[in-house]
């Protein structure tokens, strides 16, 4: 197992009390293999990737019962040790291409500095280095480019700029937080299949953070569906996607714009807000949005694994479920 | 950056010709010099004697021509006190206040922008909370009290400096002290919330994900970004030190441009005041054209930013 997180939990104290960003929630990557963590804004999918990299904001507080990457367990690790793995073994790519670079730096600058903070290398050979990443990740001219500023490159390339970046040190694993959220669609869909392309090249493991089901479709081998600070639903794509369990889950895919569905038809959205995840919070988190809300909802519930089925965190039965399902999805589901 | 370079000479120039038709137009503005110069017992004849003499009596703007053409050639009027060539004093005095200015400017980074760093660093920490005191005390504290406080100290209870003078290295530590002190608290403020924000940046973000050492992350890069605007308020701190220096230099008797300032204007010794305002307002010009070319050099979008337009 490359990564193996359980029972993840981040507090953050706050004027109004303690905020129970992330609630307990379990998952793994092996290495070759891409997880896509899904969920709305909010729901702790970002703050989970920094709580693995060790970058939480300061007051943030971070537990587990497990947090191993190649059976290390990052949890007693001292900040130099973490510091050395960061960028070396462990890298991360983040949504915001147009700030995530230092503007006053040249690209080839940043690049050589990330392979010379973790090897032995000289200027020259990190240059090379980054000269052949660069070209790996579709940039033309990647000499060239070396000796330019980030404000002289698009989003997208300053993106493919941030992902040769960050496989300087040949990672096992990549952490990728909406990576192609801040693009056009078109660079989106390159993007994607260049970050799919690396990963299998390279034989790394991927989390990529999402809300857009439609990249989970194309990208993922296994799906966590998190809401609220909690995984709701988890399994392989197939099984997300073939046989969708929890309602949030198949909230969001009805939103999903299908082509096969009919052309006409409204764009559907799950009404009600996301709760607010401040002090004492009980029951299921997303009752106040769900249609099949009963009284029984008011107490937590467990995310549970019934014969036949994949976890998911609800009363309801499998088999009701898979009715709800093709009631909201139409019989295609 | 030579096309920058070169754009921004061409503004400092035409700046340099306006600052010193401010500065000619000085002697007018104390009102007619002629009288002036003839004294209470001066005649009216004397008064137009005096005026044909010095060329009072000639449209503005050609005097103007001519007392910056002389200027330019390094002659800037006689002194009306010494009887000398105002040029034979100043350069001399301008020299010390200069050497004066650059010594306090050096101690005046050398506090701030380690504590400045530091305070941006341990946010909140006593460290930030000394540095604070620190720059408060500097920045309400006046340079003339300071300056006998520091002489009671170190010249009288223990005395181990000079009190005043310019005549060794010696003579310098003091006054710089008292000069840079009172410039560094703004320095040293503006590097603070600089680094403060350029630590919550993405880009230093991105550089923490990617292992960059800590050290490097703070002094590689937040602090070029944080630096920017200190550059320019650095030039302007150092142009507050050079008239800072008329009190400094008085109360360390120190024989520097700043003093004569002063002097000469107690002694109406108007050519002298003209040329030292020259001086320093072309001193002046010259830190900000140097900011302005350092923050192209340290800030790749300005450079280029300027190029386009």
């Amino acid at each position: 197992m490359l990564l193996d997180v359980q029972d993840l939990t981040i507090d953050i104290p706050t004027a109004s009390g303690v905020l129970h960003a992330v609630q307990g929630i379990s998952f793994s990557v092996d290495e070759g293999e891409t997880l896509c963590i899904v969920g709305e804004s909010g729901c702790g999918k970002s703050l989970t990737a920094l709580a693995v990299m060790d970058l939480l904001p300061r007051r943030a507080i971070r537990a587990a019962t497990s947090l191993a990457f190649s059976g290390r367990d990052l949890r007693g690790l001292s900040r130099e040790a973490m510091n050395r793995l960061r960028g070396d073994r462990i890298a991360m790519i983040f949504q915001e291409p147009m700030t995530s670079l230092n503007p006053v730096f040249t690209i080839g600058d940043q690049m050589i500095d990330v392979l010379r903070q973790h090897r032995k290398v000289s200027r020259r050979e990190a240059r090379d280095r980054a000269v052949y990443l660069l070209d790996k990740v579709g940039i033309s001219s990647p000499e060239a480019r070396l000796a330019q500023y980030p404000h002289q490159l698009s989003g997208g390339l300053r993106q493919r700029v941030m992902i040769a970046m960050a496989l300087m040190c040949d990672p096992k694993l990549i952490l990728a937080d909406e990576p192609t959220t801040a693009l056009d669609v078109t660079i989106q869909a390159e993007l994607l299949r260049l970050l799919m392309a690396l990963q299998q090249e390279f034989g790394m493991g991927l989390v990529l953070i999402t809300h857009d089901l439609g990249i989970v479709s194309r990208m993922a081998d296994k799906v966590a569906v998190m809401y609220a600070g909690q995984i709701v639903e988890s399994g392989t794509a197939e099984t997300i996607f073939n046989d969708p369990l929890h309602p949030y889950t198949q909230g969001l895919m009805a939103c999903l714009p299908a082509p096969e569905r009919q052309r006409m038809q409204h764009l559907k959205a799950i009404p009600g807000a996301v709760p607010a995840l401040v002090g004492a919070i009980e029951g299921c988190r997303f009752r106040g949005r769900c249609a099949h809300a009963q009284p029984v909802c008011e107490r937590d519930v467990a995310l549970r694994e019934p014969a036949g089925a994949h976890p998911y965190r609800c009363v309801l039965p499998a088999e009701t479920s898979r009715d709800n399902a093709r009631a909201v999805l139409g019989a295609g589901a | 950056m030579l096309r920058f370079v070169l754009r921004r000479s061409g503004s400092a120039l035409i700046l340099m010709v306006v600052v010193s038709f401010v500065a000619f137009m000085l002697i007018f503005a104390a009102g007619d010099p002629a009288v002036k110069l003839a004294g209470e017992a001066g005649s009216a004849a004397d008064a137009a004697r005096i005026r044909a003499f010095y060329g009072f009596d000639q449209p503005i703007y050609l005097q103007f021509l001519h007392w910056i053409g002389a200027a330019l050639h390094g002659n800037l009027g006689h002194s009306l006190y010494f009887d000398q060539p105002v040029s034979a004093i100043l350069f001399d005095r301008l020299g010390t206040t200069l050497l004066l200015g650059l010594v306090s400017f050096i101690f005046a980074l050398a506090i701030s922008l380690p504590l400045g760093i530091a305070a941006a660093r341990w946010q909140n920490t006593w460290i930030d909370r000394t540095a604070l005191i620190v720059a408060v005390i500097g920045q309400a504290m006046p340079t003339f009290w300071f300056a006998l406080l520091l002489v009671v100290m170190f010249s009288v209870i223990w005395p181990i400096l000079p009190t005043s003078g310019s005549e060794t290295w010696r003579h310098f530590i003091m006054p710089s002290v008292v000069l840079g002190y009172f410039a560094a608290p703004a320095i040293m403020r503006l590097t603070r919330s600089g680094m403060i924000l350029a630590l919550e940046t993405d880009y230093v973000r991105t550089a923490r994900a990617l292992g960059i050492a800590p050290r490097k992350v703070l002094l590689k890069y937040a602090l070029r970004n944080a630096v920017i605007p200190v550059v320019s308020v650095s030039a302007a701190q150092f142009g507050y030190m050079l008239a800072g220096s008329v009190v400094v230099e008085s109360v360390f008797a120190i024989n520097g441009a700043g003093r004569l300032a002063w002097e000469s204007i107690l002694r109406s010794d108007l050519p002298t005041v003209q040329a030292l305002v020259l001086c320093f307002s072309l001193i002046y010009v010259i830190l900000t054209f140097v900011a302005d070319v350092l923050n192209a050099w340290l800030d790749p979008r300005m450079r280029l930013a300027d190029a386009r337009a």
